[in-house]
């Protein structure tokens, strides 16, 4: 077993080309198509009436936001990237005052507007605790604030925020949907074209080879079925991890969680192909039918489009027998629900009931069919 | 050694081998010669376990090979008609790891490797990957790989398809040796006559699941002892020629090929002058007429009506 699955390992790094564009793939598709969510910001145009503006505290806390990329223009840049479309809305900021003008009315005037204004109100609260400690010098004042800030760091009392749902209450995250939903279809491809070779090493005559020698059938299978799970596994790892640490998708704190929970689905897929390649008689026929399979069940379960805005009963009913509608809920269900991993426990069950089933009839295919 | 009883295999409504009886002895190199589809390639997958027949027995050592593969799996070497190789992998790598399944390791699997590279001229080759090899050599290392763990007896499909002639004459001259100088018992399997004549101490010849004749070179040619092959050239051999030596009663077998036709007569026959008839009113001038000796080719056509390669 030991001796095939190094062999695996050694043409694998000969050739991974294969295994590294469904990577580039991956990750390109949740790029591009989950680019409008979370990883882009929205430019906002200020213009100040009073240079000190920019220099205080407001100009601060603006430059520092993360829900939107305020650019210091002109009067005239400004006005004019309005009234050519190019800024929905501008503000024009005084010393205690500030305008918003509003190009193209949007959700997105009053949350810059919520901004603007949180920046002023953090103004003028340490203006008052400035006034309360009788700081007057800008050194007594930085020292004021550095012991407010120390003291902010430490505080007498904890709070903790919670945000409360219905039970049946959607959540769809463009971000996460589109990550969730490419890493599982592409995995789909590299399992499948690596269980594959179990076709092509038949149809040459290595597994008669095999067969003849000591190697047990068992433990050809099952270094055939530990490779292909690994690099599915490695795969959906690889793009989590340029998420996390490149893009920075926090995966919000759940992402060992969201590394776990995927285990049952690559299991689920290795079976599929397994069942598959038993189903098929050449490899023509795999070429042809992977495709069909991926997109289908992709487009069933949930990866292109939120199962949740799916009304056909039927097309529910159907998803409930493809694994990446499981695959989707478990990962939703952990990074994006905030579940713990055992209320996931039933998805989780089903993906491995399905792998236990469809690896048994697969095999028993693969072995019925005349050599 | 190794027997082969009643055996038949059915696939659906089709017999690919029927009531097949043959035996081979120790330090032996039987062929199996037969056209594409004869049955030949079923039969070796049956008597090296890979198949199980539909009726009848292998015996090994007699002990049934059916109900207990290990015995013959541990000493035969398999090499099939395909390049069972991964393409992707070094020479050497492609016999570590078929070493390895076979239990091999440390210094004695890399001393076996070299023996093997040595034995199919690829010492020099060994850290070449296989797809950038030529046919001939993917046949040798495939050949190799089959020898790696000493076998006794060595089953080989059709192992010189689709090669050069350089490359053939070495796989000959390799499994001559292999059977000389290592008492390797062989069973070789082609449609090739010239190989199995060359090589061969006994042959079985099979057609269309059939087995249609056995012994050895000289008692199949025997076969033919009664009778004579004579080969007639033409440029312009034409229908005519050919239908007058159809119709001709004291002819055996007529085969037409390009500006040749080959015709099996009696002994004793005195073809000549007729052939020159037959020509004259056929309105074709002959370049040559030869009287053969039968060949292993002429007793499958007088056993089949059908040429071996058709």
């Amino acid at each position: 077993m030991k001796g095939i699955f190094l062999a695996k390992i050694k043409m694998f790094m000969r050739n991974p080309w294969t295994f590294l564009i469904m990577i580039v793939m991956s990750v390109g598709f949740a790029l591009i198509l989950g680019g409008s969510g979370n990883f882009t910001t929205i430019s906002v145009p200020l213009y100040a009436t009073d240079e000190s503006v920019r220099e205080s505290m407001v100009g601060e806390m603006l430059d520092e936001s993360d829900a939107y990329s305020f650019k210091w223009l002109s009067e005239e840049e400004m006005m004019g990237q309005i009234s050519s479309g190019k800024a929905e809305v501008g503000v024009e900021l005084q010393e205690n005052d500030f305008n918003v003008i509003v190009g193209v009315s949007s959700q997105n005037t009053k949350m810059v507007q919520q901004t603007i204004k949180e920046a002023y109100t953090k103004k003028a609260q340490y203006s008052q605790i400035f006034t309360e400690a009788d700081a007057t010098t800008s050194s007594e004042k930085e020292q004021v604030q550095d012991e407010l800030e120390a003291a902010l760091d430490e505080p007498v009392f904890g709070i903790q925020s919670n945000n409360f749902r219905g039970s049946n209450a959607v959540i769809i995250d463009n971000t996460f949907h589109t990550l969730f939903g490419f890493t599982l279809f592409f995995v789909i491809y590299t399992i499948a074209y690596n269980v594959f070779y179990i076709l092509t090493e038949k149809k040459d005559g290595i597994w008669d080879r095999v067969i003849l020698s000591p190697v047990r059938k068992w433990e050809m299978y099952t270094a055939n079925f530990v490779y292909t799970f690994i690099t599915g596994y490695l795969q959906v790892a690889i793009v989590f991890l340029v998420f996390r640490y490149w893009i920075g998708v926090d995966f919000q704190g759940r992402f060992i969680e969201s590394l776990l929970v995927i285990i049952p689905y690559v299991f689920a897929i290795v079976a599929l192909s397994i069942l598959i390649t038993g189903l098929v008689k050449t490899v023509q026929q795999f070429n042809a039918v992977i495709p069909i399979v991926a997109v289908s069940m992709a487009m069933i379960g949930g990866a292109y489009w939120p199962i949740e805005i799916v009304q056909s009963q039927f097309m529910l009913f159907l998803s409930k027998i493809v694994p990446i509608t499981y695959g989707m809920e478990v990962l939703n269900g952990v990074a994006v629900y905030g579940y713990p991993v055992e209320d996931l426990l039933f998805p989780i069950s089903i993906l491995l009931l399905m792998g236990v089933m469809m690896t048994g009839v697969g095999i028993h295919l693969m072995e019925k069919r005349h050599v | 050694m190794l027997e082969l009883v009643d055996l038949s295999k059915k696939f659906k409504q089709f017999y690919a081998v029927k009531n097949l009886n043959m035996f081979i002895e120790k330090g032996e190199i039987v062929g199996l010669l037969g056209p594409n589809g004869a049955g030949k390639s079923t039969a070796i997958s049956i008597l090296s376990s890979l198949v199980e027949p539909t009726t009848g027995d292998v015996r090994f050592k007699n002990s049934s090979i059916i109900k207990s593969p290990g015995p013959i799996r541990n000493v035969i070497g398999m090499v099939p008609q395909e390049i069972a190789l991964y393409d992707d992998l070094t020479a050497e790598e492609n016999l570590q790891f078929f070493g390895r399944i076979y239990r091999l390791s440390g210094v004695e699997l890399k001393q076996k490797i070299g023996e093997v590279l040595e034995l199919i001229g690829l010492t020099d080759r060994r850290k070449d990957v296989v797809k950038k090899f030529s046919g001939g050599m993917k046949r040798r290392l495939n050949i190799g790989v089959a020898l790696l763990h000493n076998p006794q007896l060595i089953i080989m499909d059709e192992p010189t398809v689709g090669i050069d002639p350089q490359s053939r004459n070495y796989i000959l001259e390799t499994v001559k040796r292999l059977n000389r100088e290592k008492e390797m018992t062989v069973l070789y399997t082609s449609h090739y006559m010239e190989e199995v004549e060359f090589l061969c101490d006994r042959i079985y010849i099979m057609d269309q699941g059939n087995l249609i004749a056995s012994g050895t070179n000289e008692e199949i040619k025997r076969i033919l002892s009664a009778e004579k092959t004579i080969e007639i050239k033409s440029d312009r051999i034409n229908e005519v020629f050919v239908q007058l030596l159809r119709n001709d009663a004291t002819i055996n077998s007529v085969t037409e090929g390009e500006k040749v036709v080959t015709i099996i007569v009696p002994k004793g026959t005195k073809a000549f002058g007729t052939l020159l008839k037959y020509a004259e009113e056929a309105e074709i001038e002959l370049n040559s007429v030869d009287v053969q000796e039968a060949t292993l080719e002429d007793v499958f056509l007088h056993l089949t009506g059908r040429a071996l390669r058709d």
